[in-house]
């Protein structure tokens, strides 16, 4: 008796055992069913933002293989998904555009081994330019980078029509402007009579003036050519001794005028050429060593050195200027800005001069910085690449 | 003789303005309001030396070159363009039309323009 009930009990344990277990592998299929579920629809809502991302948007794995796309890469590339995915990005051609830019791009960030984010614009076809970036990631072990092609053809015309909208103005300014120079040259002249002391003094302001905003409609010309012109004119290959040396010779009677000694360095041999558009890099030059003669008290002295540093052009202007203030170096190359020391001292500027030659330097994918110190002097440093 | 001096230019004042100080300096001036006229003027007149504005009413500076270049009467006559236009396209284009010089208007005093003349004509 005592048996069959002992028996009867094990078997009701045993039962209710073999339905806790049961309980709990349905709890588990519900949750693993969750889980899938849910990761569906986390790839679902991927999916669904990659294929209405307003960008072209490339992932490639470490190999550089492309891995997804966008629908706007189609688009730019004219070329069907099928024929991209899986493939090299380095492999891939397009029967719209020329690829090679991009590549290039792609394997100079590859070389240079750039952790951070890399940008940079480029002209792809007739009138669609793009600003590429590409960065690239790592989670958990899975390495990669991401493309994302942006669209930028508009900004480029707008862009465009603005250059054009100030070359057109500064025409226009210069016309009233050029009549008045003439005038009152021709009266400081003595061409329509004579003056008096008096009227001179007067005259020859209003002339000075008048120079300065000529002058002015020059710096904003220049700026917005060199904001447009990441595009620049025309690289040529070039010594930079050479364009140093005519800058310096048409600077030469004005640092005169006020004592001052331009002082050129040169290396022994002379530098490898480097590829530049000659008239912007005078440009930049110019600025430079204006500033220095500017702000340099009379009696003075400007040294310039010339050197090779490795693949790289060397540039370095030391003046024993004015300097700039401490506290308002980090905005020395902003538009418009000058140091309120300069200001005070009433030398002219229009505070385009660095703004526009830092522009024209990096746009040679070269470096330019300074060091100064407020009552001695300032140098200013600049490199450029050679042509390789 | 003094040399002859043509100025097409649209703007009176300053072509008045430069034709009285070329006169002052000694040089016989023919002027021109226009492009047409300018042309005109050029082979009815044989100027020693043309300054050419560039924006003009109707054909512009650059057309005017053009249309030198291809008159023998007139494509040896030597040009000088005086613009206000000063960008790198317009002085090369302008040169390779045929004018000697560039000069930008608000660059150039009117005496400054006189010595030029004088290193072109001799």
């Amino acid at each position: 008796m005592d048996e069959s009930l002992k028996q009867e009990e094990e078997l009701q344990k045993k039962e209710e055992e073999l339905h806790k277990i049961r309980l709990a592998f349905l709890n588990i299929l519900e949750d693993k069913e969750e889980a899938r579920l849910q990761a569906i629809n986390e790839r679902n809502k991927s999916l669904a933002i990659i294929k209405n991302f307003t960008d072209g948007l490339l992932v490639l794995d470490e190999n550089n293989r492309i891995e997804i796309i966008s629908p706007l890469v189609e688009t730019f590339l004219g070329q069907k998904e099928e024929e991209l995915l899986g493939k090299s990005i380095f492999e891939i051609t397009s029967p719209k555009v020329n690829l090679k830019l991009l590549q290039d791009i792609l394997k100079e960030d590859k070389e240079k081994g750039i952790k951070s984010i890399f940008r940079q614009e480029i002209k792809l076809g007739e009138s669609l330019f793009l600003e590429v970036t590409v960065s690239h990631f790592k989670t958990g072990d899975k390495k990669g980078s991401l493309i994302i092609l942006h669209d930028i053809s508009r900004d480029k015309l707008v862009e465009r029509m603005k250059t054009e909208f100030v070359s057109i103005a500064a025409h226009q300014l210069r016309t009233p402007l050029s009549a008045i120079k003439w005038t009152l040259r021709m009266i400081l002249d003595g061409d329509v009579g004579e003056i008096t002391p008096e009227q001179r003094d007067l005259l020859e302001k209003t002339y000075q003036s008048n120079e300065r905003m000529i002058a002015l409609i020059n710096d904003l010309l220049n700026v917005t050519r060199i904001e447009e012109g990441r595009f620049l004119y025309q690289l040529e290959p070039t010594q930079l001794e050479d364009i140093v040396g005519q800058v310096v010779e048409g600077l030469k009677e004005t640092a005169s005028l006020k004592n001052i000694k331009i002082k050129i360095e040169r290396p022994k041999e002379l530098l490898s050429p480097i590829m530049v558009d000659k008239e912007k890099i005078g440009i930049a030059v110019q600025n430079l060593v204006d500033n220095a003669i500017k702000y340099t008290p009379a009696g003075g002295k400007v040294t310039i050195t010339l050197s090779k540093n490795g693949n790289q052009a060397f540039f370095k202007i030391a003046d024993s200027g004015v300097g700039i203030p401490q506290d308002q170096q980090d905005r020395i190359f902003s538009k418009f800005f000058r140091g309120s020391n300069v200001v005070r001292l009433e030398t002219e500027g229009s505070g385009l001069g660095l703004y526009t030659t830092k522009n024209i330097i990096e746009s040679h994918k070269g470096k330019i910085w300074f060091e100064s110190k407020e009552g001695e002097g300032t140098t200013f440093y600049f490199t450029l690449p050679f042509a390789s | 003789m003094s040399k002859k001096v043509l100025i097409i230019e649209d703007d009176k004042f300053l072509r008045e303005l430069l034709g009285k100080k070329l006169t002052s300096a000694g040089y016989a001036v023919v002027l021109a309001v226009d492009g047409e006229e300018g042309l005109e003027k050029t082979k009815k007149e044989k100027p020693d030396i043309v300054l050419l504005d560039l924006m003009l009413p109707g054909i512009n500076g650059f057309e005017v070159l053009e249309k030198r270049q291809k008159d023998p009467e007139i494509s040896d006559i030597p040009v000088i363009i005086l613009s206000n236009l000063g960008q790198k396209e317009d002085i090369e284009k302008g040169l390779k039309l045929g004018a000697k010089d560039f000069l930008v208007k608000a660059h150039f005093t009117p005496q400054e323009i006189v010595n030029k003349l004088q290193m072109v004509l001799g």
